[in-house]
């Protein structure tokens, strides 16, 4: 795929894209449109979710609670976090052309690894989570020695620790679980450690109406890693280099790029965003084991390429991730919440996939021949 | 590749190095690794070797492959179809609810079984042409395009089997699947055909094979579509049409998937019909030694793949390991050929020459 | 140019939307309303409307439809409920917890859960109740303290009893202790938690039959095409077996099917839980002695009446019965209401049934 995608980033970049090599030149003033034009994808994703929240707004709330109360809002975000905190490595790795289907399968793997030491060997819960944590670092670091210093394709690689992984938590869980005649399944966590996910922190004395501004640990871990990762991606050379990367590899390296050494770190951040994930998973449903997260690698991945990265490299922004993950979830929730219907939800989110990215190719295509 | 005074001179010479020589091309290393499989499982069960076991691995065989045939001509040109799966899948059900009689439990249209044949391939196509538009047309990167179809085609699925499942398939249709090749035109005798001749699906298999090989091998056509995905620029100098082809590939990868859906050996479709089977598919694809950037493949390898992928189960049931690591040494074996298949080729390029 | 492409985009999305519309109307509305104009006798005097949310472990596999419609028909008699019926269409626990969570923050007045996996909907079913909403059980049953009352058809004990039971039956019918040979299990998947309740009752109950040897535990993935290839090669590696329990929806059909075509049928048995309609053609074919389930239709009617029961106070705890329409008075039992028995379908009772 990688030789085909320089020939459809070379024709149609010109929307989003290209901050590792600023081109414009210093001396002429932006107009309004040079201004806004690279954000139109993130511009047209607010749109939407705009759109959307006042379509859901309109609905008679003699139904029951508002879709749109900060309250509601607040509990549906519960659900989210895996979700976003996968998507911001993923965003660096599909920056560089790659990417990575194993994340949930990484994450069920840190899962079990946590609920063994947890369960089984009655260690302290601190050092099972920070457990989990490093099985994902690792599980991560592995793809990133594939990638990086072996130089196998990344899709091929995570599609082999796709299955390695998932199996190594299927089959762990289940012969221990044989050896110490338990389930494979872990569950009653401390309630300390389940309230991370189950609640909010900065609530407030009132727990059914918490403040605005409350959100779960994860939530507000995103937020700060979401910041810290824009941040580093758009102004540090590190983030220069992931799109140089996706840019053109080979010239990269040539530039005296470290190449290999930054695949190294978004791979094994990648793994680690799954061990902390799956520490969210396990604190919000008290369970861990080895079908956690199942299929949510295929979800993390719609939500970064919606928000405007190429999948080819090259080209995209954490804010968009950001708002792809939001429009994701808003989506979704908004699709159960009225219509009560799973089918339709998957449908509505396939539909709404191609729209935004048709959509993306056809405007940038426009203002590429003006 | 370089043959014995190679392997004697360069590769340090004995066996290990002739192992590393035929490791370096896939076809090879593959085989190398299914023979070795087959061997060990026959040692220890050798009924294994019982013709009616091999006929039926064969069968395992026969929708991954067919489809196979399509993603691999997707990939080398440098794309990827990830919506085989659910297509697989509902085209399944379009074609049960075809063929169903009106008054069955569940009722379908009762079309005769050689329509709904023809409009399952037809459908098949369509979707393929779908996928295509969006990705050469709408320019709309293939992975997206196929992931989006993947679940609008698994919603539509489940509407049409709502009902349950469709166990009203008539013998004929069946045929395709479990029917032997010698009873063709009802020529049987006491329920068994007078000659025997294979399961049908076998043979549509081993058609679609030799003619993806064919295609690939003697026509313009063939050499178009590696030319695109080997390097489009080049491809588009020379006057080849990169979208015609590419339009071409998804089609006939839809095409095939309905060929895969006729041949299928269950008698009752159920709504869970296909999935999985993308990966099972790409991965195949991918330990058949296709380049995943474009331009390589053959489909030997692939078949290879498949074989090796789609013995792995009744092997391990042979052994009676129990089920437990089926997937971890899954995943390690998906791991192990591509290594080996890497190290291999890097040991021959720097060795040699 | 460009404007192709978009006649192109918008057209593949109005024909996918149109697909998906054509199923739609076909399914019909999610959620039955009881009209109260049809006269039903329970309409409320005040009026009040009670939403029922009812939560099947996978939506769209027929066990879990019939139940629907069971469910639908005791809404409309009951005419004070708003049944809304939905759930993960591939089974997955976690979004099953995602959809209670929303429930409850939506306008649940009862939400009736058919618990796949016990350890991960607890703390949703808690955090519902704790919102104020009913939580009761069917189907499957949650620890006792996160629901009100489960809705009992058959405990993981009770079927877990009966497969074995019946298997051994259908090998042996005329003495179904002495029954013996290599028996085998296809089951969802190795860590699918219902599964896993209803093996290990099974291994207990096996003790009991000394001559069936249980000789490998297989999983399905809930993928027909699997089951029959899985099927297949356990004949061909154990000659001696003699029967195969197919507890998943898709592993009990694509089993029956790879036992016939290996030309085994009536010599290799094959038992598991499914809609009579599912396996009517294989037990009518010979391949398949006996079908095990329940009233499924009867579940999702007496799970619908419970509900309504404990929403309007009706059901007050400590009660020894429940009304449930055409059921009559069904007994409850620490907690559970009863259904009734384990049916089994066989080629002498099946064609009674239709759902």
């Amino acid at each position: 795929m990688q030789d085909q995608t320089r020939l459809e980033t070379d024709q149609g970049n010109a929307i989003g894209g290209g901050e590792a090599i600023g081109f414009q030149p210093a001396f002429v003033t932006p107009t309004l449109a040079q201004r806004v034009g690279p954000f139109a994808h993130e511009i047209l994703l607010a749109l939407v979710l705009v759109v959307l929240m006042l379509v859901a707004k309109g609905q008679d709330p003699r139904d029951g609670p508002w879709f749109v109360s900060t309250g509601t809002q607040q509990n549906l975000l519960l659900n989210v976090w895996d979700l976003a905190l996968l998507s911001l490595p993923m965003t660096y790795i599909i920056i560089t052309g790659g990417i990575d289907l194993s994340v949930a399968s990484t994450m069920a793997l840190s899962g079990v690894v946590m609920g063994i030491c947890f369960q089984l060997w009655h260690w302290p819960m601190w050092v099972a989570a920070l457990m989990a944590v490093l099985t994902g670092g690792l599980g991560g670091l592995l793809n990133g020695v594939f990638v990086a210093k072996v130089k196998i394709h990344p899709l091929i690689v995570t599609l082999a620790t796709y299955s390695a992984y998932r199996g190594l938590a299927e089959g762990i869980s289940l012969e221990l679980a044989s050896w110490y005649k338990a389930k494979p399944v872990y569950s009653g966590f401390p309630d300390w450690f389940t309230s991370l996910g189950q609640r909010a922190l900065l609530a407030g004395p009132d727990l059914r109406h918490p403040h605005w501004y409350a959100l779960g640990a994860a939530g507000w871990l995103f937020i700060v890693a979401a910041i810290v990762m824009g941040v580093v991606l758009a102004k540090t050379p590190f983030g220069r280099t992931l799109y140089a990367i996706g840019h053109n590899e080979t010239g990269a390296r040539f530039s005296g790029l470290k190449v290999d050494r930054d695949k190294l770190i978004i791979y094994t951040l990648s793994g680690l965003a799954a061990g902390v994930a799956c520490l969210n998973n396990a604190a919000l449903n008290d369970t861990a084991q080895a079908s956690m997260a199942a299929g949510l690698e295929l979800d993390v991945i719609t939500a970064v390429v919606l928000g405007g990265t190429s999948i080819f490299g090259g080209r995209g922004r954490i804010i968009g991730t950001v708002l792809g993950v939001a429009l994701i979830h808003e989506t979704r929730e908004f699709v159960s919440w009225h219509f009560t219907d799973d089918t339709l939800r998957r449908l509505v989110l396939g539909v709404l996939l191609i729209v935004v990215v048709a959509l993306n190719a056809l405007l940038s295509r426009r203002s590429t021949r003006k | 590749m370089t043959t014995l005074d190679y392997r004697s001179t360069q590769q340090g010479g004995g066996v290990q190095g002739f192992l590393w020589t035929l490791a370096a091309k896939r076809e090879y290393a593959l085989a190398l690794l299914i023979v070795f499989i087959v061997a060990a499982v026959s040692i220890k069960r050798p009924s294994f070797l019982a013709p009616s076991n091999l006929s039926d691995l064969l069968v395992y065989c026969t929708q991954p492959a067919i489809v196979s045939c399509g993603v691999m001509l997707v990939i080398v040109t440098g794309e990827i179809d990830i919506s085989v799966g659910s297509m697989l899948g509902l085209l399944t059900a379009v074609m049960g609810t075809l063929v169903a009689g009106k008054t069955a439990l569940v009722p379908g249209f009762g079309w005769p079984v050689w329509a709904a044949i023809l409009a399952t391939l037809a459908l098949g196509t369509a979707i393929g042409l779908i996928n295509g538009l969006l990705v050469t047309l709408v320019r709309v990167p293939s992975i997206i395009v196929t992931l989006a179809m993947l679940m609008i085609l698994q919603s539509i699925t489940f509407k049409i089997m709502h009902r349950g499942n469709i166990t009203d398939i008539p013998a004929s249709l069946q045929w395709f699947g479990i029917g032997d090749l010698g009873s063709i035109f009802g020529l049987q005798a006491n329920g068994a055909p007078v000659v025997p001749l294979g399961k049908v699906c076998i043979w549509v298999m081993a058609a679609t094979l030799v003619g993806t090989w064919g295609l690939i091998r003697f026509t313009p056509l063939g050499r178009r579509i590696y030319a695109v995905g080997s390097n489009p620029h080049a491809a588009t100098l020379s006057g080849v049409s990169v979208a015609r082809i590419k339009l071409f590939t998804f089609a006939l990868t839809g095409l095939l998937v309905g060929v895969a859906t006729v041949v299928t050996t269950l008698g009752a479709y159920d709504n869970g019909i296909g999935t999985g089977f993308e990966l099972l598919v790409v991965t195949c694809v991918v330990v058949g030694g296709v380049s995943i950037s474009g331009g390589v493949g053959s489909v030997l390898g692939v078949f290879l793949g498949v074989l090796l992928l789609q013995i792995m189960k009744p092997v391990l049931i042979f052994f009676g390991t129990g089920a437990n690591w089926d997937k971890a040494i899954q995943g390690a074996l998906i791991l192990g050929a591509v290594l080996v298949d890497h190290f291999a080729s890097r040991r021959q390029k720097t060795g040699g020459h | 140019m460009s404007i192709i492409r978009a006649a192109i985009l918008g057209a593949s999305v109005l024909a996918a939307a149109a697909l998906a519309g054509c199923g739609n109307n076909e399914n019909g509305a999610n959620t039955t309303t009881g009209p109260a104009a049809t006269g039903a006798a329970n309409a409320g005097a005040s009026g009040k409307q009670y939403t029922v949310y009812m939560l099947p472990k996978q939506k769209g596999i027929p066990y879990f439809e019939t139940c629907a419609k069971g469910a639908q028909q005791a809404a409309t008699e009951l005419g004070d409920v708003k049944l809304t019926y939905d759930g993960p269409v591939d089974g997955h626990a976690d979004e099953a917890a995602q959809m209670l969570r929303q429930w409850a923050l939506k306008d649940a007045d009862v939400i009736a859960v058919s618990v796949n996996d016990p350890a991960v909907l607890a703390p949703a079913m808690k955090a519902a109740q704790q919102r104020g909403v009913h939580v009761i059980t069917w189907d499957a049953d949650a620890d006792p303290d996160t629901r009100t009352l489960f809705v009992n058809q058959a405990t993981a004990e009770q079927i877990g009893d009966a497969l074995v039971d019946t298997l051994a039956k259908d090998i042996n019918s005329s003495d179904p202790k002495a029954a013996s040979g290599e028996v085998a299990i296809i089951t969802a998947t190795l860590t699918a938690a219902n599964q896993n309740e209803w093996m290990r009752y099974m291994n207990e109950e096996l003790k009991k039959y000394p001559g069936l040897k249980l000789v490998d535990t297989q999983a399905s993935d809930d993928n027909q095409t699997k089951a029959k290839e899985e099927t297949e090669s356990l004949i061909k590696a154990h000659p001696n077996l003699k029967g195969i329990w197919a507890i998943s929806s898709a592993a009990f059909p694509g089993a029956a099917e790879g036992i016939e075509q290996q030309g085994k049928a009536g010599k290799i048995q094959v038992t598991g839980l499914s809609t009579p309609n599912d396996m009517k053609k294989y037990v009518l074919n010979g391949t398949v002695k006996s079908v095990v389930l329940w009233n499924t239709k009867d579940l999702g009617y007496l799970t619908v009446y419970t509900a309504e029961a404990v929403a309007s106070g009706k059901y007050h705890p400590g009660d020894k019965t429940i009304k449930a329409g055409r059921l009559g008075e069904r007994p409850i039992v620490n907690g559970q209401v009863l259904l009734g028995d384990i049916l089994v379908f066989n080629k002498d009772n099946i064609n009674n049934y239709d759902f």
